[in-house]
C-alpha cells in the first residue's frame, strides 16, 4: 500500500493520464444518461424534425402502456427465475468441482468455454437444439403432439430462453464462487471436522457461509447481466415472441427505439429501466450487503 | 482429505459429470449437425453422430455469406477494443493511485459507476451520440448563449456533425467506456508493496521513469488478463455492433451470423450451414481460451476482488 507521503505531487500529469479516458466515459456513458432523462421530458421527432417541452406526458404515456407493465413484469421474472439458476448451479459445480476427485480438473477446464461463445451465437445454437420439427424434443413432439412448441407457447420459448441464459451464465460465476471456497483456509475444515461436523454438514455451515462475499457478488452482477445480455438470446431464439411473451424491457426499447422510431418512448423507458437497476444495486447493497461479514 | 467421504465424492463426481454434459451437449450437436448436409436434417432431424459434409458447409459459409469479411471485422473490433482498454484503464488507474490529486477518489467513482448501466440498456441514446460525436458540445454552444453571439457575429451559428456510425472507431468507442479495467489495475497497484515506490524514488525515478521501468514490467500478467477478458467480450457483443453497423460490411460475425437466421418460422432453415457457422465464428475466442484459460480465470478473479 501507499501512504500519503510517497506519492507523486505532480499537479498535471495526472490530469493528463486520466483524461482521454474520462473524455471517452463522459462522451459515451453519462452524456447518453444524461440525454435519456433530458429526452424523457420532451417530445423528440425522429431525424432531427425538432422537439418539444412536455413535462411528465411521457412518462404518463408509458406507464399506462399496457405492454411498458406486461414487459416489466417479463423482464423481472426473468430475472429472478435465470439469475438465481446462474448462480446455484454454478455454486452446486463450484462445491462439487473443490472436492479432490478426478473429475474436478477436466470441469475446471471446460466449464469455462462458454465465456468464448457468444450470447448470440448460443442462441442460435438453442434455437436449433430446441426446435420443435428437427430439434431435441423433436422426437417427444412426435409421440405426442404440441407437448413442445415454443413457438405458440410462451413458456416453452421462456424455458428455452432460461437454458441459454444459465449456459452462458455459468464460467464467470463458476470461477468467482470456486476462487472463493479455494480461498478458504484447510484449517476451518480440520477444525470443523475435530468438532463432529461431516462432509455434507461443512458445506453448509463452514463452506457457504464463507463464501457469502462471492456469492453476493454473483448475485448483484448477473441481476444486471440478465436484464441486459437477454437481448442476444430473444432476438436470435424469439424474437419477443410468441404472442410478445418473451418482449423483455431490453427488446422493447429497441424495438420502440429502433423499429417504431419512438425516441421519446424509448427514452422514457430506458430511463425508468435505469432507474431500476441503480435502485436495485443499491437495495441489494443496503439489505443484503450489510448482513455479509467480510472477515474471516 | 480429512475423512474419507465417498457417499460425496461420488455425489461430486456425478454432478461435474452432469454440468459438463450441458456445456459440451450443444457444443457436440453443433459440430455433428455441421458436418452433416441439409437432406440429412430434413430427414433424420437432429444429427447425433458426425457426418462428412462439414467441410463442404464451410465453404459455402466463406463463399456465401459475408462471415469472412465480418470475421476480420470482429478481429479488428474485439482486437483493439482489448489494446485500447489496456493502455486507458492502467494510465487512468496509475494516475488515480500513485498521485497525490484531491479528486481521485471522484474519478474512480465516475469510472467505476459505468459498470453499472451496460452499453445494452443506453443503447437508444448512446446511438444518438455515435450519430454526431459533437452534439454535446453543439448543445453546450446553444445553452450558454455563446452560439448566439457566434451567430450575430458571423452570420450563422456552429454545428459541428461528426457521424462515427459505421465505423470500427464507433464499434469500438462505447464499449471501451467500461471501468472494469482500470477497477482490475487499481486493486492490483494496491497489493504492490509501497517500498517499492520508495525505493525508485530514492533512485531518482520520476513518474514516467517509474510507470515505464517498474510498473509496466510488474504489470504484465495484469494486462494479460485484462487483455483475454476485454477481447472474449469485444468478440462475443451484439446489440451495440448490431445497431452501429449499417452494412453487412461492416457488422462483426456474431451478427452475420444470427443474420442466417430467418426472421419467421416457415419451412426449416438450413440448419447444417448456420451450425458451421456458429461453429467457425466461435472458432477464435474458444482458441483463445483453450491456450490462455490461465490468464482468463484470473482476469475474472481480479475483476470481482
Amino acid at each position: 500500500m501507499t501512504s500519503e507521503s510517497t506519492l507523486f505531487s505532480n499537479r498535471w500529469l495526472p490530469v493528463l493520464l486520466v483524461s482521454p479516458f474520462m473524455l471517452l466515459i463522459v462522451l459515451f456513458f453519462y452524456v447518453p444518461i444524461f440525454q435519456a432523462f433530458y429526452w424523457s421530458f420532451f417530445l423528440e421527432q425522429p431525424f432531427g424534425g425538432g422537439s418539444m417541452f412536455v413535462g411528465f406526458d411521457n412518462f404518463a404515456r408509458v406507464l399506462s402502456d399496457r405492454e411498458f407493465w406486461q414487459a416489466g413484469w417479463r423482464t423481472i421474472i426473468f430475472m429472478v427465475t435465470a439469475s438465481s439458476l446462474a448462480v446455484l448451479i454454478p455454486l452446486i459445480l463450484a462445491v462439487a468441482a473443490d472436492r479432490k476427485i478426478r473429475l474436478s480438473l477436466p470441469a475446471r477446464n471446460v466449464l469455462v468455454w462458454p465465456k468464448g461463445v457468444a450470447g448470440a451465437s448460443i442462441g442460435v445454437v438453442f434455437a436449433f437444439v430446441f426446435n420443435p420439427f428437427v430439434g431435441l424434443l423433436a422426437p417427444l413432439n412426435k409421440a405426442f403432439p404440441g407437448i413442445w412448441a415454443p413457438g405458440i407457447d410462451g413458456t416453452d420459448a421462456f424455458i428455452t430462453l432460461i437454458a441459454a441464459h444459465v449456459w452462458s451464465g455459468i464460467p464467470f460465476n463458476f470461477v468467482i464462487l470456486l476462487a472463493g471456497l479455494q480461498s478458504i483456509p484447510r484449517t476451518m475444515h480440520q477444525a470443523a471436522a475435530m468438532d463432529g461436523a461431516g462432509p455434507w454438514r461443512r458445506i453448509f455451515d463452514v463452506q457457504l457461509p464463507l463464501i457469502m462475499p462471492q456469492l453476493f457478488l454473483t448475485l448483484v452482477l448477473e441481476f444486471t447481466e440478465s436484464i441486459t445480455s437477454a437481448f442476444a438470446l430473444i432476438d436470435t431464439i424469439t424474437h419477443g415472441g410468441p404472442g410478445g411473451a418473451t418482449t423483455l424491457l431490453v427488446y422493447k426499447i429497441y424495438k420502440d427505439g429502433f423499429s417504431g422510431y419512438d425516441l421519446s418512448g424509448a427514452s422514457t423507458q430506458t430511463a425508468i429501466l435505469m432507474v431500476f437497476v441503480i435502485l436495485l444495486t443499491a437495495a441489494q447493497f443496503v439489505f443484503l450487503g450489510r448482513r455479509i461479514n467480510y472477515e474471516r | 482429505m480429512i475423512e474419507n467421504a465417498r457417499s460425496l465424492n461420488i455425489a461430486a463426481s456425478l454432478i461435474l459429470l452432469i454440468g459438463m454434459l450441458y456445456i459440451l451437449g450443444p457444443l457436440y450437436l453443433t459440430l455433428a449437425t455441421a458436418s452433416q448436409s441439409y437432406e440429412f436434417l430434413l430427414r433424420n432431424g437432429l444429427a447425433w453422430y458426425p457426418g462428412d459434409q462439414f467441410l463442404n458447409n464451410a465453404v459455402r459459409i466463406f463463399t456465401e455469406t459475408r462471415i469472412p469479411i465480418q470475421m476480420l471485422n470482429s478481429l479488428a473490433v474485439a482486437f483493439s477494443l482489448a489494446i485500447a482498454t489496456c493502455i486507458l484503464s492502467f494510465l487512468s488507474a496509475y494516475a488515480i493511485v500513485y498521485f497525490r490529486i484531491r479528486w481521485a477518489g471522484v474519478a474512480f467513482a465516475l469510472i467505476l459507476a459505468t459498470i453499472m448501466l451496460p452499453v445494452d440498456i443506453r443503447v437508444i441514446t448512446t446511438y444518438q451520440v455515435a450519430s454526431n460525436v459533437f452534439s454535446p458540445v453543439n448543445a453546450l454552444l446553444d445553452v450558454s448563449g455563446l452560439n448566439g453571439l457566434i451567430a450575430q457575429v458571423f452570420g450563422a451559428p456552429v454545428q459541428l456533425e461528426l457521424s462515427v456510425l459505421n465505423t470500427h472507431f464507433g464499434l469500438i468507442a462505447p464499449l471501451a467506456a467500461h471501468g472494469t479495467g482500470t477497477f482490475l489495475f487499481r486493486q492490483f497497484f494496491r497489493t504492490l508493496p509501497g517500498d517499492l515506490f520508495k525505493a525508485a524514488r530514492m533512485d531518482g525515478a520520476g513518474p514516467v521513469r517509474f510507470m515505464f521501468d517498474i510498473l509496466l514490467p510488474l504489470s504484465r500478467t495484469s494486462f494479460a488478463a485484462l487483455f483475454v477478458l476485454t477481447f472474449l467480450s469485444g468478440w462475443t457483443q451484439y446489440l451495440w455492433p448490431l445497431v452501429a453497423s449499417s452494412t453487412p460490411d461492416m457488422q462483426t460475425a456474431v451478427v452475420g451470423l444470427a443474420r442466417l437466421l430467418p426472421d419467421s418460422d416457415g419451412e426449416v432453415p438450413d440448419f447444417p450451414m448456420i451450425m458451421a457457422g456458429a461453429v467457425i465464428v466461435s472458432l477464435v475466442p474458444l482458441l483463445m481460451i483453450a491456450l490462455l484459460q490461465r490468464y482468463l480465470v484470473q482476469g475474472l478473479v481480479l475483476s470481482e476482488k
